[in-house]
């Protein structure tokens, strides 16, 4: 059963010629309309965030200027990132997406949550919007969970890193975040020496891979890399920071996945979950239409039990290497934390503090 | 080399934030001069964001760029240009981390977000681990 919490961001939060648009939306129902699911659909409206769910993630300082600029008219936040008159409503309301989901979820103890929301949220840290992201949607639905006891996975596979997520839960040992990105790529941080603040460390998994790169290469990084700390974490809840823009047609990026790459990462996040009822994806980027209408589907029906994608799997791109490598690199750095009882140095992970009087973080 | 902390140190390697807007080659012509007068590194950093990444969005000429700074005198030899993935902010932080001593941005454009937000600028002088420079459009060095 698929409950769907949405559509949010159809027709409002449109800033003219743009990738982030509207239309994104629309595919992402095309996809879900293409499985025929029947009554195995649930749609579910979303309420918007509160204050309060906001404010968990994000400063008070930052929600009064973006609501304040929403109602000036907007404008831009930086040379990517728009802001309409409706885009403070369209926020709350994206937020609150992935709330219904797990509302919904919770109630019904079984099927898989889509947060069919924009706009998109994992590059918004606690002080600022970027990368076309206003509010951190999975990170509202993560804190609220982590505030009432749960340990949350958040996977972003993503062809960008999620900067803000990675900034948000930092500090954080009961999230564990792991995310697969393009590298060299925007925003410039997700590098695999990121592994979480003192007091969390390792709570952070950062798999970059190069322009080109497979669907059998990102499927590697979550066997390899992250089932390995997803084992040790044991999450209650698996929230997806799903974005489609690591499809081979997007025009965003560079990576080679197809919609059935997708459905194979679907399976093996399916995985991670502790049982039925406990996964939420959440939109994020997905720049082509027929990219994010096909791998929409491709994902969904994976998490269902079911096969659909007119595409072939991909594989035998570069960036296996790289994948390994970050294994052995973390397998070391947690082996070095483990050892390190009496105040010795750890050079490896870059994990806050290091040394300087001046707190100091990766990005 | 004298490197952070010191704040009477001659710098060695000045990163300046650069989009391409009169503010941006304001800084770029101030940073330029300091450069040449201290014998330092000048690196011109422009920040690529999403949309000029994937070409939909234009950026600053690395001639263009390069032309402002010879103007205001400094060696060409010291002197690089820089299109890193990121937000603007976050690059010259990066700098920093990476061994410029100064960084030196406008005081509007992008670098300097008038609206929500507040103020880049003011932000980077708040995560910069070295000494932030904020030139003001007028300053003609
Ligand atoms: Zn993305």
């Amino acid at each position: 059963m698929l409950i769907m919490a949405g559509p949010v961001g159809e027709t409002v939060h449109d800033g003219g010629p743009h990738p982030e648009r509207p239309a994104r939306i629309t595919a992402v129902l095309q996809g879900i309309g293409d499985l025929r699911l029947g009554t195995d659909l649930v749609t579910v409206d979303p309420l918007p965030a509160s204050r309060a769910d906001l404010a968990r993630v994000h400063s008070e300082r930052y929600l009064d200027e973006l609501e304040a600029f929403a109602q000036r008219g907007g404008g831009s936040l930086d040379p990517d990132t728009y802001v309409t008159p409706s885009s403070w409503d369209a926020a709350c309301d994206a937020a609150g997406a992935g709330l219904a989901a797990v509302h919904a979820l919770r109630e019904r103890g079984e099927g898989v949550g889509f947060a069919v929301a924009r706009p998109p949220g994992h590059h918004a840290e606690r002080g600022r919007g970027m990368g076309f992201c206003l509010v951190n949607n999975v990170a509202v639905t993560a804190a609220s969970l982590l505030a009432e006891g749960e340990r949350v996975l958040v996977v972003d596979w993503d062809v960008h890193h999620g900067n803000g997520t990675q900034e948000i839960f930092w500090d954080e040992p009961d999230l564990l975040y792991v995310s697969t990105h393009q590298w060299p790529l925007y925003p410039g941080t997700g590098r695999p020496q990121e592994v979480g603040g003192e007091g969390a460390i390792g709570s952070t998994v950062n798999v970059p891979v190069p322009p080109g790169a497979t669907g059998d290469v990102l499927r590697l990084a979550l066997d390899e890399v992250a089932a390995p700390a997803v084992g040790a974490f044991r999450p209650d809840w698996v929230l997806v920071s799903c974005g489609f823009d690591a499809h081979r047609a997007d025009p965003l990026a560079e990576l080679a996945l197809s919609s059935a790459d997708f459905a194979d990462l679907a399976r093996a996040v399916a995985e991670f979950a502790p049982g039925p009822g406990r996964t939420v994806l959440f939109l994020e980027g997905g720049y082509d239409m027929t990219a994010v209408r096909r791998s929409t589907a491709a994902t969904v029906a994976a998490l269902l039990g079911d096969l659909a994608s007119p595409e072939q799997p991909t594989f035998g791109g570069p960036g296996a290497d790289a994948v390994r490598a970050v294994a052995g690199l973390r397998e070391r750095a947690m082996a070095e934390v483990h050892d390190r009882t009496d105040g010795g140095s750890l050079d490896a992970p870059v994990t806050g503090p290091a040394g300087a009087p001046s707190e100091r973080r990766p990005w | 080399m004298t490197r952070r902390a010191d704040a009477a140190a001659v710098p060695t390697a000045i990163a300046v934030g650069y989009d391409g807007s009169p503010d941006a080659a304001a800084a770029l012509r101030w940073a330029a001069a300091l450069a040449t007068r201290t014998g330092a590194e000048l690196r011109v950093v422009h920040a690529v964001g999403l949309l000029e990444h994937a070409g939909m969005a234009g950026g600053p000429a690395r001639d263009a760029a390069l032309a402002v700074a010879a103007e205001a005198g400094a060696d060409e030899a010291r002197v690089t240009w820089r299109r890193v993935d990121g937000e603007p902010a976050s690059v010259l932080v990066r700098e920093a981390e990476d061994g410029a001593d100064l960084l030196v941005v406008g005081s509007r454009g992008f670098w300097a977000h008038p609206g929500v937000l507040g103020s880049t600028s003011l932000e980077l002088a708040e995560r910069a681990p070295v000494p932030v420079v904020i030139v003001p459009r007028r300053e003609q060095p």
